[in-house]
């Protein structure tokens, strides 16, 4: 099922929640609405579903427009953050409630909870309540709830936030296991980047009701199209620095960073910009080399796989990934070399990216 | 020693409620002479059932218990049907300008003034209805006094109920009120039992209305019946008291009935993990 966005504007009262919106999304594809909270992710897939009215802009699925079609008639399956299980319900009864609505006859009905349970491995647990679930049981029987019925797209509301840490990165692969199987259009609302990067075909990253940027994870990591989504994609965020273009070079008072051929045209029309560049483009040494800088550490934190070092040079502030072998006092020096082809230059008024 | 006082101050409670209905009892169950004795014969007296066939046979209180069922059950039921869906719609529905939050305040309004001065207009309409002496009026009457408590309730429960549950219905396919019907009333089934309690005890109780409506047999209700007892020249407190003790039976068994519903909290912990 293709859906699509065209000009929809929500409006509570005095308060724009989502603007002028424009996506389009594909037959098949699973897309992550992607934002911190309050950015409007989840009012859009809530008029999607039918549960808030746009105030403007039409809503289609399929190159029909649906503003007007109650949610009942939409055939969507959504999956709440809070699950939505009904309490008094076995979990039988649970996922089979659409079925039930639908008049299907009891035999079919028992068979389709049954094969439903079964590919999600919760067999055993038909004849309880909700009540008696664990949270990561409850996240599957809802998703069960939505499968059943094979409806013409999922709508995820942050599915996993619930659940903790470890059991999160589980469901997050047999989510995307899931969808691939199903191949079943799917919309997934979310605040977390990992969760956005590792399963979405494309990412729509908004802020404050605004598309920032839809695209390929790849994409939104290597070009983002502003500096909201290069600081909101990866982990830990992208050091920002505020300098001028002089001479094929980037300065500002404690740093100098070597323009490559193609930043230089690109920039040559600017005069002040922000530098932006990822904490895993920046290499740390113990040994001062050629065009390095000094820099000074505030704090380490080892990860296991890596160690976060947090630096200062002058007054910038830097984050830098290093191997997981390195140590350094804290307030020693250190000598940074910026990987300047990886590096992202942003107008500092816009906040847009150059290049 | 703090446990010992609030067995006191709990067995004074229970004593208080429970005394004049145990005097009730007694003095239905006694003759007379022993109705009056001074002091008075608070366990030994010989029993009687004299009163309640007294009651129930001679005169014609079981037509007055009968009625009190009918009008009780049917108002409570038509109270809770048409409270529940205003209270519904006013929980979850938001109308422009605050209307809702308005609509609800004028609906309790009509229980800030005394009820006796709707008394003569009521009779009066009842009167040009052709609807005196009949129990149709009665149940007319409780029905609408019934109404804004229902809404009241109802309206707090739904309000506590978490809307996933319902959006969760509507997605999956239901209609509105199949949502209503399959997954919100049976979550707030405790506060409707709660609220059926309290309108079945208002109308069963319902005096001053049921005296000014109507005057027949056939039509009166239990607590009139127990007042006529008090004539000009004698009070039958045996019948009254026969009759009074019947007419506890009904709302006792319902209460104890629904008890388990009273006791709240099915639907909590039920959304959140």
């Amino acid at each position: 099922m293709s859906i699509c966005f065209r000009n929809v504007t929500k409006r509570f009262g005095n308060t724009t929640v989502v603007e002028d919106l424009n996506l389009e999304i594909n037959d098949g594809e699973f897309v992550v609405l992607l934002g911190p909270s309050g950015c409007g992710k989840t009012t859009t897939l809530r008029m999607l579903a039918g549960l808030d009215n746009a105030t403007s802009g039409d809503i289609l699925v399929n190159n029909q427009r649906i503003n007007d079609v109650p949610t009942q008639h939409r055939d969507l399956a959504m999956v709440f953050q809070s699950y939505a299980l009904y309490p008094h319900m076995t979990i039988a009864d649970n996922i089979g409630y659409p079925l039930r609505v639908r008049k299907l006859n009891k035999t079919e009905q028992g068979e389709r909870v049954n094969k439903v349970a079964a590919l999600l491995e919760i067999e055993s647990l038909l004849d309880r309540k909700p009540k008696q679930l664990s949270g990561g049981e409850r996240q599957r029987v809802a998703l069960a709830r939505a499968i059943v019925r094979e409806p013409r797209a999922y709508l995820m509301d942050e599915p996993l936030s619930n659940l903790d840490a470890r059991l999160r990165v589980q469901m997050r692969g047999e989510l995307k296991r899931l969808q691939y199987q199903l191949g079943t259009t799917t919309i997934y609302v979310t605040h977390d980047q990992a969760e956005a990067m590792t399963l979405a075909h494309r990412v729509a990253v908004m802020r404050k009701g605004k598309l920032q940027q839809f695209d390929t994870p790849m994409n939104i990591y290597e070009r983002p199209a502003n500096r909201f989504v290069a600081e909101f994609v990866g982990s830990p965020s992208m050091n920002f620095l505020e300098g001028e273009i002089t001479k094929g070079y980037f300065v500002n008072k404690e740093i100098r960073i070597r323009l490559t051929e193609h930043q230089r045209q690109s920039l040559s029309a600017y005069n002040g910009v922000m530098l932006g560049i990822r904490p895993q483009h920046v290499r740390i040494n113990q040994n001062r080399e050629s065009e390095s800088i000094s820099a000074r550490v505030y704090v380490t934190e080892l990860m296991g796989n890596e160690t976060y070092v947090f630096l200062t040079v002058g007054t910038n502030r830097i984050v830098v990934s290093a191997p997981a072998e390195f140590r350094a006092e804290l307030e020693s020096e250190v000598w940074l070399t910026f990987i300047g082809d990886k590096a992202h230059f942003f107008d500092v008024q816009s906040e847009a990216r150059i290049c | 020693m703090k446990r010992l006082g609030k067995y006191i101050a709990l067995f004074v409670a229970v004593l208080i409620a429970v005394a004049p209905v145990y005097w009730m009892l007694t003095i239905s169950l006694k003759l007379e002479v022993d109705q009056f004795a001074s002091p008075p014969a608070w366990f030994l007296f010989s029993p009687t059932v004299a009163h309640y066939t007294d009651a129930f046979v001679t005169r014609s209180f079981g037509q007055y218990l009968l009625t009190s069922a009918i009008v009780a059950i049917v108002s409570t039921i038509s109270a809770l049907v048409i409270g529940t869906l205003a209270a519904y719609s006013l929980a979850r529905f938001h109308l422009p300008h605050n209307l809702d939050n308005k609509l609800s305040l004028w609906i309790l309004s009509t229980r800030m003034f005394p009820a006796i001065v709707t008394a003569v207009p009521l009779f009066l309409m009842m009167r040009d209805l052709r609807l005196i002496n009949t129990r149709l009026s009665l149940i007319i009457v409780y029905t609408g006094f019934n109404l804004p408590f229902v809404v009241w309730m109802m309206r707090g429960f739904f309000a506590e109920l978490p809307r996933d549950l319902e959006e969760a219905a509507l997605v999956d396919g239901d209609s509105r009120f199949g949502a209503l019907w399959r997954v919100v009333l049976p979550l707030v089934a405790p506060g409707l039992a709660a609220t059926a309690v309290f309108c079945l005890i208002v109308s069963w109780n319902e005096f001053l209305f049921a005296l000014v409506l109507t005057q027949t047999d056939a039509a009166m209700t239990l607590p009139v019946g127990i007042a006529g007892r008090v004539t000009q020249y004698e009070i039958k407190w045996g019948v009254m008291s026969a009759a009074g003790a019947v007419a506890l039976v009904p709302i006792l068994a319902f209460a104890l009935a629904v008890q388990k519903y009273l006791v709240r909290g099915l639907s909590l912990g039920a959304v959140k993990g």
